[in-house]
């Protein structure tokens, strides 16, 4: 009331001019944000109701928006990059120091069938899938910080529109091509004894020895529940992002999108780890989902389990009768047991 | 240099959605976008208020900092403008906004989403001032004619006021200031207002 008082005649006397006699620096507040203020930490409801229908028109204040605006922006959109690059160069550290893991006396030359046609169509379905999802949602998290400043401005949203649509549109495939992969390679994922002392033993990448594992190891079991979970994680999220016509709310929005993001980093990070490995880190490796051929000398390496399995089952095939199998003759069957 | 501002006076604001239903005729905005809503808290009860909500106008909008293709840019008065040409329609916009401002016409299947469109504070967007290709993206340009927003121009108690910040804030103090001293010359203190 004191303060009504004291105001008092300048009110009473107010022209279109009288404003300038107020302090400038005390003006400058837009009258809006007491308001606002009071809607959103008084005890007012912070929705009502609206004849305009829409999602959630009826709130007046979400204020969960700019938390996960702001956790975007300070999170995946800043670190992201450098997790990747951490791997990145972890695995080229690991390369100039341990460089290609061999394969004990070399390859024999005796091929084990290790992946069916149809589990190497699925597995490379899902990979480039994946490559193709990675890349183009990297484009739309990292593009801003990296890519505007190269391109510009309508170069980028030519490329990221593209790369939104493509992702919405390819998205749902990967959760196809997932259930695909949990169908043809979940059961023998299932963790069993032995898998406990690779996890102890460091996997073999502590030291030179090779760790004892049965048709999949501990290390690649575990990438593979990684790939389901995070990968279903990822799949169900981006679905409720990619569909805002069920009527979800931004809160619910702002979760996916964190649980899409998250996963995705981590997928991609640890997927680099995977290529790595599977292609120039282990000798004999990529054969697998090449030819769906391994040497039986790697199986002893990496699978010995495994390789006494298929002993057993005299499921090992000598270089003559592989070569025929793939309708090429050698052409020395003597050096065909020799190092290849 | 002004900043441009909306204000809605909930003492005022009688719910009328005139502002709405003008907002929409003069931007020939489509089916299912709003720029402009009236929210209504205690419908019906007592301390029932409205409040006419649009784009804000933030000095450090949420939305053009979450933005991936960077589309938003502040004109000098103020004003939060975006560019529909960069725009992909992400929605993440929305996400971060915290009144809801942020539109988004239905595209294709699945409501997958289009350009976003959003209040301009009837100021237009990038393209060249009052050519049909801004009328077509962005509704009228009344700024460059040098008038205000139409919501706020023919509000009819109003309610909802639009302009220089500066400007709003003194009419805003004046309003409190009066409603304080009709009280006083009532001869009761607040609470105690009849009605």
């Amino acid at each position: 009331m004191l303060v009504v008082l004291l105001v008092l005649p300048v009110a009473n006397a107010s022209t279109p001019q009288q404003h300038k006699d107020y302090p400038q620096g005390v003006s400058s507040i837009s009258p809006g944000s007491d308001l606002w203020r009071e809607v959103r930490q008084r005890d007012l409801p912070i929705s009502g109701i609206t004849q305009v229908q829409g999602v959630e028109s009826g709130v007046l204040i979400n204020a969960d928006g700019d938390r996960w605006a702001r956790f975007r922006i300070e999170n995946p959109v800043r670190y992201a990059p450098i997790v990747l690059l951490v791997v990145v160069a972890i695995l080229v550290l690991f390369y100039a120091l341990r460089g290609k893991v061999g394969i004990e006396g070399g390859l024999s030359g005796r091929m084990v069938k290790r992946f069916t046609d149809y589990e190497r169509v699925v597995h490379w379905t899902l990979a480039l899938l994946f490559l193709f999802l990675a890349l183009t949602g990297l484009i739309l998290l990292l593009g801003r910080t990296l890519l505007i400043p190269l391109f510009g401005h309508q170069v980028f949203s030519l490329l990221a529109s593209a790369s939104k649509e493509s992702h919405n549109l390819v998205g749902p495939i990967f959760l196809v091509s997932l259930i695909m992969m949990v169908v043809s390679f979940a059961r023998r994922n299932i963790y069993e004894k032995g898998d406990l002392t690779w996890l102890l033993k460091g996997g073999g990448f502590i030291g030179k020895s090779h760790v004892s594992g049965g048709f999949f190891n501990m290390g690649e079991k575990s990438w593979y529940w990684m790939v389901i979970l995070i990968g279903l994680a990822i799949s169900i999220s981006g679905l409720i992002l990619v569909s805002p016509n069920f009527g979800q709310g931004r809160v619910i929005m702002a979760i996916s999108h964190v649980v899409h993001v998250l996963g995705a980093v981590i997928l991609i990070a640890v997927s680099l780890g995977h290529m790595y490995m599977g292609s120039i880190g282990t000798e004999g490796s990529i054969e697998a989902m090449k030819s769906g051929y391994v040497d039986i000398n790697w199986v002893e390496a990496h699978h010995d389990r495994w390789a006494q399995q298929v002993k057993e089952n005299d499921e090992v095939l000598t270089a003559e009768e592989f070569a025929r199998l793939h309708g090429r003759i050698p052409e020395s069957t003597d050096n065909a047991t020799g190092q290849s | 240099m002004a900043r441009m501002k909306f204000y809605c006076d909930a003492e005022r604001c009688i719910e009328c959605n005139a502002c709405v239903t003008a907002c929409k005729n003069e931007h020939e905005i489509p089916w299912g976008v709003n720029r402009r809503r009236v929210v209504t808290i205690k419908d019906g009860e007592p301390g029932e208020r409205s409040l006419s909500v649009a784009c804000m106008h933030c000095s450090d909008a949420p939305c053009a900092a979450v933005c991936p293709v960077d589309c938003f840019y502040t004109t000098g008065d103020g004003i939060v403008l975006h560019d529909k040409d960069i725009c992909i329609g992400c929605g993440y916009c929305f996400y971060a906004c915290p009144f809801g401002a942020p539109q988004f016409p239905e595209a294709a299947a699945f409501s997958s989403r289009g350009k976003m469109d959003k209040c301009t504070f009837c100021a237009g967007g990038p393209e060249e001032d009052q050519s049909s290709d801004e009328y077509k993206k962005y509704g009228r340009n009344r700024i460059s004619e040098g008038k205000l927003p139409l919501c706020a121009e023919m509000c009819s108690t109003k309610a909802l006021l639009a302009g220089d910040g500066d400007v709003l804030s003194d009419i805003y103090r004046k309003r409190v200031i009066n409603r304080g001293a009709s009280a006083f010359e009532w001869g009761v203190n607040n609470s105690k207002i009849p009605g």
